[in-house]
Parts: C-alpha cells; structure tokens; sequence
C-alpha cells in the first residue's frame, strides 16, 4: 500500500471516530438547552456545517488561484472538489437552519441578512459545479471557473461579518451575544462537531480531487492509446 | 370533576381506541335525539390520549443510534468510493504502460498536422 493510501486510511479513521465521539458527547452527555430543548442540538451540525463549507470554498479560492498562476491540473482538481464540498455542507447549512429556525423563530425562513448571504454563496458554488459538469475541460473553461471560484470566495467574509454589521434575527451563539453554551458539555459538542466536520471536509475534498485527477490521466491515456492504435474508439 | 380525571377513570380497549375518531367540531351540526341512544356515562365521547405510557426506551437515544448508524454507513461508502478510485487508478496505471510499450514499437511522430492542412501526397516512386 502506498504512503498516500495509508495517510488517506489514517484519515477516515480519524475522522469517524471523531464524528462517533462528537454524536456521543452531543446525544449523550451535552443537557438540553432550557428554552429549546433537544432542538437545540441541532445547531452542534449547523454551524460546524458552515465552517465546513468554509473550508471548501476556501480550498476552491486557493485551488482556481493556484490555477490562474501555474496553470496545473492539481490545482484545477483542487478548485473543483472544494467546490464540491462547498455544496455538499451548504446543503446541510441549509437544511439544518431552517429546522432550527423554525423552532427558534417559527418560521423556517426569513431574509435576514446572514441566511440571505449564505443562500447566495451557496448558490454561486452550486453554479460552479453546474459550470464545471455541463461545459467541457478546455482551457478557457477553466480559466472562466476559477475566476468565478475567486469571485465566489469574496462573498465569505460578507456572510460571517453580516450579522454585526446589520443585525438581524440570526443569533451570535459562539462569539456569546446570542445566548447558549452556558454549559461545558455544550462548549465540548460544538468542539467536537468543528473537528469532526473540518476532518470530514478533508476528506472529502481529499478523495473527490483524487477521483477528478485519475479522470484527467485516464482522459489524456485514452486519447494517446487512440493515436497509437492501443485502443480502439 | 375535571375532564382530566374523568378520562383517568375511563379504561378503553385497545381496538376500540385505535379505531376512535377525532371529537366533533363545536360548530358540526346536531344529530336528531330519536336517533341516537343517550350516552351511559358522563364521559366525553370520542378520542381520549393515554398519556400516562411508560416508555419502554428512550426515543432521543434511539434517535441519536440512527445517526450514529447513518454516520457509519456515509463512512462506509468514502472508503468503498476510495477502493473504487484506486481500482480505476491501477487500470489507467496499466493503460499507460501500454502506451508506453507501443510507443517504443512505434514512436509516433511528434509534429500533428490539423485538420486543415492538406492531405500529403503519396510519395511516387
């Protein structure tokens, strides 16, 4: 077994033993919150979540960056599966939230500004992966890609700095104006829900960039075997 | 007497309470007397919740095994995602060894022509 396989082995592990210890401590051991209940435990996925999703868009911003400069399959690869995972735990942002909302508030929801900048991040992400899947691999494609996955990016600090700079309705539970985490139990969930989410998020990101660079190589085989009569059409 | 304590002392059977409707609207119109016999009771008629059940098990626990479950199985399928793609990856491995083999039998030539140039003639002779 090769070193990468057994570093992406070791990692799995990591992270499902961290996400089972996270689901213990949650379900287990973390009291419900007075006012809310078990609902409350929800929010140790939904902000996890959209960290995670953080991080993949952050590793599409770097990966369409490091495209634009070396223009290299790795970082093209790079930028797609952050996209990927950018989607996949918007999705679960998105679907968690509102199920919250909707005991919090009683409405699933509302165009606060912090819901209304995570929709339209997620979206751009959704957009990219719609680009990447429905348009062909050619060099300008990529080039237009990974300039949407820097311009995508800037919404980022737009989405976690809205609730200070407007208001509105979504909470600030972890930086502590929004009330909960008054227990230790539920400072260690959410603890272990941004490590098991940030490995998860690894991950994932680690084995879809694998997926799309072995598509690349078989890409490129495929059209050199065709020259030289290795395979037929 | 509360209506609480009235439905405490009532004991139905079990088929008869699964198949209990929902009491009628306040505005549903009367049924005629001669119609329906007088109730033998005072209890209130319809759908009475039991809700001094003791719970055999824990349903948030019970809940919180199914992500458990679900967790394990999303794990489950990352590795056989990742089996699959080292699968994939020994065969594009081995395709271009045989591209290699074949460009040592017959090395191509490393100018192409496009599409739009003519065709070569046929050398004469």
């Amino acid at each position: 077994m090769k070193t990468s396989d057994r570093a992406f082995l070791a990692l799995v592990a990591c992270t499902a033993a961290s996400t089972l210890i996270a689901l213990y401590w949650i379900g287990f051991r973390t009291p419900n919150e007075a006012t809310m209940g078990a609902v409350y435990k929800i929010f140790y996925f939904h902000a996890p979540a959209g960290y995670a999703m953080y991080i993949g868009a952050g590793c599409c911003f770097l990966g369409s960056a490091g495209y634009l400069y070396k223009g290299s399959q790795g970082w093209d690869s790079f930028a797609k599966a952050g996209a990927d995972v950018a989607v996949v735990m918007g999705a679960v942002l998105m679907t968690t939230g509102p199920l919250w909302g909707a005991k919090a508030w009683g409405t699933y929801w509302t165009w606060d500004p912090r819901l209304t900048t995570s929709l339209l991040s997620v979206l751009i992400y959704v957009s990219y992966v719609v680009l990447r899947q429905f348009t062909g691999g050619g060099e300008g494609e990529k080039k237009f890609a990974a300039a949407l996955g820097i311009l995508g990016a800037a919404n980022l600090p737009i989405i976690h700095y809205s609730v200070r700079k407007w208001g509105g309705t979504h909470p600030q539970v972890v930086t502590g104006k929004g009330g909960g985490l008054s227990h230790p139990d539920m400072k260690i969930s959410l603890l272990l829900g941004f490590v098991s989410f940030t490995l998860l998020a690894a991950t994932l990101v680690w084995l879809r960039m694998r997926q799309d660079r072995v598509v690349a190589r078989l890409d490129e085989a495929e059209e050199e075997a065709m020259q030289l009569g290795v395979l037929e059409d | 007497m509360s209506l609480l304590s009235i439905a405490a002392d009532i004991t139905v059977p079990a088929t008869a309470t699964a198949n209990a409707q929902p009491p009628a609207p306040a505005t549903a119109a009367p049924v005629p007397a001669a119609s329906t016999p007088a109730p033998t009771s005072s209890a209130p008629a319809g759908f009475n919740a039991v809700d001094d059940r003791t719970q055999m098990q824990s349903g948030e626990a019970l809940l919180i095994e199914a992500y458990i479950a679900i967790w394990v199985l999303l794990f489950a399928f990352v590795v056989i995602a990742w089996l699959r793609t080292r699968r994939v990856e020994d065969k594009v491995a081995e395709l271009e060894k045989a591209i290699e083999r074949a460009k040592v039998a017959a090395p191509i030539p490393t100018t192409k022509r496009s599409a739009s140039e003519p065709p070569l003639e046929p050398e004469k002779g």
